[in-house]
């Protein structure tokens, strides 16, 4: 009788293990399935309703956890206020290239969206819960307009792209995910790159293979680079704004410089976005 | 664990709603930056309980189901999990469990053993880009945050499953016997 009951629970086990590996086979780099849909589906009001309920106590959770990190800063934006009393004259001439800037990135006063693209707002419903991956689901999908590809801004810059969509939601794929690369140029100057993550610290992107003989100084807006070429085209809308360079240290003898990038969006703590449907790809 | 159809039932409700809670609510929060999983927890305290069959099973449900809510690769959540329910559950059936403290502490290292996994698939799959040191102390936070939820959420799935559960018959004998009457 033990016997038979060991035998039973090995083969319940060998079962499951096989069908991990058989549903990673099959599912793997493909975006939505139907199972997928259909419990995207089923779930996707739940999620909604649960999304709004669960506000306020997680309002109150992040107010915790920006109020330990606003006493840590509060010492060092002392510092700060006496370095930033002397550039106050440098400061002026920033505001003058910021409002240079803006024209150049084409900023209309309500975000940054580009002509050509028609927006559609979706609200952050769920978000991958450990540090390996950074997706986060949103309400908007194919029923919306939103398709594989389109990319996804906020009100503060890019934040990602959808990678995959149901009838009622979309999976947006953000640019902290160790499998994102965007095509992107530092302003003003030019300088060419590709930006890509840290894994595990969404508040430090890396703008890598950029010509290290053009000088790019700390305090450069990043924006996308939108390039076309021969009927192919990058995923990204030109002049989206990504960052500021916060580090951008200079090797010596390397053809190819890499700079620190801080993403003006908050990856962390996202509510509405907006997916940029439509638009020429090339 | 005797598994009735209305202990079942709890059981497939705890998985939803503990999927459902993780992905809407303790994945958007963050203390310290870092975000709590109380999937591990849940799925630890269930194999503690309830043994390595029902932890390998819930496990596997578990990250089935957030797999598909997050459209991701569908397996490797669930091999994860279910890694992680059954060794718990194992635990529960070579060791006794004698402290208070011993569940949270085991949910404590089965959901560092969990991220460590969950990386490990990511890894496996292929990843494009530079690892910060961060992804560590996010790690050993996140195990510390379960050592804290841990303790509720043991606590609640055993309230939850007590008729369900099958006790030791030591810790059964040692019990004062009800004298009838007084």
């Amino acid at each position: 009788m033990y016997r038979k009951q060991v035998r039973r629970r090995r083969a319940v086990l060998a079962l499951l293990v096989v069908s991990g590996f058989v549903l990673l086979t099959i599912t793997y780099g493909r975006g939505s399935n139907g199972l997928q849909s259909g419990v995207s589906a089923v779930f996707s009001p739940v999620e909604s309703v649960s999304d709004r309920a669960l506000k306020p106590a997680r309002d109150l959770v992040n107010w915790f956890d920006k109020t330990f990190d606003a006493r840590g800063e509060n010492s060092k934006l002392h510092t700060e206020l006496e370095a930033a009393r002397e550039l106050g004259v440098g400061a002026q001439a920033a505001i003058a290239e910021n409002r240079e800037l803006r024209k150049l990135l084409k900023l209309d006063e309500g975000g940054a969206i580009p002509s050509g693209y028609t927006p559609v707002t979706g609200q952050v419903i769920a978000r991958s819960s450990t540090e390996w991956t950074s997706d986060v689901m949103i309400d908007a999908g194919s029923g919306d307009g939103v398709k594989v590809g389109d990319p996804v801004v906020n009100g503060d810059g890019l934040v990602g792209s959808v990678t995959a969509a149901t009838g009622s939601s979309a999976k947006v794929t953000l640019i902290a995910d160790h499998s994102s690369g965007v095509s992107a140029k530092v302003v003003p100057g030019g300088n060419q790159g590709v930006i890509k993550p840290s894994l595990g610290d969404p508040g430090d992107l890396i703008l890598d293979f950029i010509d290290s003989t053009k000088r790019v100084g700390v305090g450069q807006a990043v924006v996308t680079a939108g390039w076309s070429s021969r009927g192919i085209a990058s995923g990204y809308p030109p002049n989206l704004p990504i960052g500021e360079v916060t580090d951008a240290p200079l090797i010596e003898q390397e053809a190819e410089q890499q700079v620190h990038v801080r993403p003006y969006a908050d990856l962390r703590n996202l509510d509405l976005v907006q997916v940029l449907t439509g638009g020429w790809r090339g | 664990m005797i598994l009735t159809p209305k202990i079942l039932a709890r059981l497939v409700a705890l998985v939803v709603i503990g999927v459902l809670l993780q992905v809407t609510f303790f994945s958007r929060v963050a203390l310290f930056h870092v975000s709590p999983d109380v999937l591990p927890a849940l799925i630890v305290s269930l194999g503690l309980l309830g043994g390595s069959m029902t932890g390998a099973v819930s496990g596997f449900s578990a990250g089935l189901l957030l797999n598909c809510l997050l459209i991701a690769p569908l397996g490797g959540g669930s091999l994860v999990l279910m890694g992680t329910g059954y060794l718990a559950g194992l635990f529960r059936e070579r060791f006794e469990i004698t402290s208070r403290l011993l569940p949270p502490i085991l949910i404590a290292l089965f959901t560092l053993f969990a991220e460590l996994g969950f990386g490990a698939v990511e890894l496996a799959l292929g990843v494009d880009s530079s690892i910060s040191a961060l992804v560590v102390r996010d790690m050993l936070v996140k195990s510390v945050f379960a050592f804290f939820l841990g303790w509720p959420i043991y606590l609640g799935v055993k309230r939850l499953l007590r008729p369900a559960i099958v006790e030791d018959p030591e810790r059964r004998r040692g019990r004062r016997p009800t004298v009838v009457g007084a």
